[in-house]
């Protein structure tokens, strides 16, 4: 089964002396992910909350395969990131902002590049270049330089790419940062397609209100612990209004009780 | 006002603040400066001492004993040989590659000459393209211009012109052209394929980390190894096609800007397969300088970092360059070609002065090989690295 499991993932981060100084702390290694475990499965949408310095980022760069976990381990249906990360890279797509594409080509360019280097036919690579580029309005800027493009056509761009391969997992760090609301849900509602069509979607943001539309499950980082992964449906329960936004604060609150950052 | 102070002393934090950027700003260029400059400065002396410390070979016919006392009272210790007329093509041959240093031959009648108020003449082979017959032919001509005056003193009162010198010059006019070349072009060479792949190297690598491109490189399958390659490859093509341009235009204005100087070179003494032969070294040092400037752009954060480290390097290079500006000859020391550039610039003189040895030439290939798979290693190793392409 296509399932992305995250097992005990721990990894940490030196501190400079300045950082060590911010913090207040003696220590010289900053714990950015602590035994996460979770896992997300096919025709679902995981979402991943967890406030800024949460550790989501760190989780997905680790899925990612650009980091690697000081220990534990990520299997992407049967592929370790530890002992095999380039099939990982092979079956994952992933989007988030770090990721940026040259401003100096043309989406239609780039769109061949990235297709080429996951090993794609040509014959393919066109038919899902047309298909896509129709699909999210990109087709008559196709042969516009990135760096000309407006935030939104490149957030669409860079999500082509991340696809280009078709893959069956789908990694997505906050995909409606920046974007205005008819763009927003474009995204959204092409992540409801994905899942629809059986890939296994990890969402990561900050947006409650897209939590609540998207996700099938969901798992609330805070200081690099799982503080709660359930089904969407389940972790709504515990509040009695059903507010997602009221449970996270208290979730927030609770870790600041037992001397969390938050 | 106030806004510039505040301007300059964010700019000036910036730099103060960043160790890397004070040693490479601050400290590195005096630095630069001074192992340059003695660098340049032990090369100068080290070639004047060499040639002053080569003992002369020379071959006389008829020389007065009483002139070679004068020349060994000079503290000149030339080795002495006997000339004979029927060995002259063999001798010519030795002063042509540089075995021997001159030939001096005086009239049989030179003692009975000075005697008798008769202008004698003297006459001297030498080659000018070698630089110990080239320092043997000043330093004889003193001496006899001393001895005249001493002699014409001596024997008849007065300082009279008492003999006159005459000068056959035996030189391979294809080697001495080849040596012009050799003291020029090592050094711009050296420069062209160092330019070439500094203007385009850091911006391919420290950019795409800067421009955080290069991790949407990194998250698809290839492996990173093959990164390093294509992106040392691609480069290495750019900076060639950038040497070669400019290589063309010095081996066509060298010419004209000799020539303006009163001196001859001529680019078509070069044939197709010593052309050749000088591609596939510059292919080898461009391979080598790009592996160089790809890792210490691989290792900075940011263009312009990448830009300071290399310079230490570009001076390093150009330095080692301008050595061969002094000897105009390639080196016959082995060792030499087992070092990257230094290698290079020896065997490209070597090339130029049409005096090229396989073994060096092996070598020199063959290391270069080497140097440029190490550097490969290195920048997978550095696009692995997790600290150096997300640190911030």
């Amino acid at each position: 089964m296509n399932t992305l499991e995250v097992k005990n993932l721990k990894k940490t981060f030196k501190l400079s002396k300045k950082q060590q100084k911010i913090e207040r702390t003696d220590t010289k290694l900053k714990v950015a992910v602590n035994d996460l475990s979770f896992t997300a499965y096919p025709g679902e949408i995981f979402g991943l909350l967890g406030p800024n310095g949460a550790g989501k980022t760190t989780c997905l760069r680790a899925i990612s395969t650009l980091i690697k976990p000081d220990s534990g381990d990520i299997f992407v249906g049967e592929t370790s990131v530890v002992t095999d990360p380039e099939s990982v890279r092979g079956k994952i797509g992933f989007l988030t902002s770090e990721l940026k594409l040259e401003d100096h080509f043309t989406p239609n360019y780039l769109y061949i590049y990235f297709s080429r280097l996951h090993g794609i036919e040509d014959e393919v690579i066109e038919e899902r270049k047309d298909a896509f580029f129709e699909r999210f309005g990109i087709a008559e800027f196709r042969e516009v330089k990135v760096g000309d493009l407006s935030t939104g056509m490149k957030q669409k761009v860079s999500i082509a790419i991340s696809l280009v391969h078709n893959p069956d997992y789908i990694i997505f760090d906050e995909p409606t940062n920046g974007l205005d609301v008819l763009t927003a849900r474009s995204v959204m509602d092409y992540l409801i397609e994905l899942k629809e069509a059986g890939k296994t979607v990890i969402l990561s943001t900050h947006i409650l209100s897209v939590v609540d539309k998207l996700c099938d499950r969901v798992g609330i980082i805070i200081n690099g612990k799982m503080k709660l992964c359930d089904t969407l449906e389940n972790v709504l329960k515990t509040d009695p209004n059903n507010n997602l936004e009221e449970i996270f604060f208290e979730l927030v609150k609770e870790d600041e009780l037992l001397g969390g950052a938050y | 006002m106030r806004n510039i102070f505040t301007i300059f002393r964010k700019e000036f934090f910036r730099v103060m603040s960043d160790r890397r950027l004070v040693f490479t700003a601050i400290i590195l260029p005096g630095l630069a400066i001074y192992i340059m400059y003695t660098f340049i400065g032990t090369a100068i002396g080290g070639e004047v001492e060499d040639i002053v410390e080569h003992k002369m070979i020379i071959y006389t016919e008829n020389m007065p004993t009483d002139f070679q006392n004068f020349v060994y009272a000079q503290n000149i210790n030339p080795e002495f040989h006997d000339y004979d007329p029927n060995n002259h093509e063999e001798i010519e041959e030795q002063i042509l590659i540089g075995e021997v240093d001159m030939i001096i031959i005086f009239s049989e009648t030179f003692e009975d000459d000075i005697d008798n108020l008769v202008i004698s003449e003297i006459f001297i082979y030498f080659n000018p393209g070698e630089k110990y017959s080239n320092y043997a032919y000043g330093q004889m001509t003193n001496v006899i211009s001393t001895y005249g005056t001493i002699i014409g003193l001596d024997r008849h009162g007065d300082s009279y012109y008492a003999f006159m010198v005459d000068s056959g010059i035996i030189m391979d006019e294809e080697k001495a052209a080849g040596q012009g070349f050799a003291m020029l072009l090592p050094m711009l060479i050296i420069m062209f394929l160092f330019s070439g792949a500094m203007s385009i190297g850091p911006d391919s690598i420290a950019g795409e980390n800067e421009r955080g491109t290069i991790a949407t490189l990194l998250i698809t399958p290839v492996k990173r190894s093959e990164i390093a390659i294509g992106k040392v490859l691609s480069l290495t093509a750019v900076s060639m096609m950038s040497a070669t341009s400019s290589f063309i235009g010095i081996m066509f204005s060298l010419p004209n800007l000799m020539g303006g100087a009163g001196a001859e070179l001529d680019v078509f003494i070069y044939g197709v397969g010593d052309i050749t032969i000088l591609f596939s070294v510059l292919l080898a040092t461009v391979l080598v300088i790009v592996g160089l400037v790809s890792v210490l752009s691989a290792y900075a954060k940011t263009i312009k970092e990448a830009g300071m480290l290399i310079m230490p390097f570009y001076f390093v290079s150009i330095g080692l360059g301008i050595s061969s500006m002094f000897s105009g000859e390639a080196s016959s020391e082995l060792w030499v070609y087992f070092m990257p550039i230094y290698s290079s610039v020896n065997l490209i003189i070597a090339v130029l002065t049409f005096d090229i040895s396989l073994t060096a030439y092996l070598i020199t290939i063959g290391t270069s090989l080497i140097y440029v798979t190490i550097f490969v290693f290195i920048l997978t190793r550095l696009f692995q690295s997790e600290k150096i392409m997300f640190q911030k």
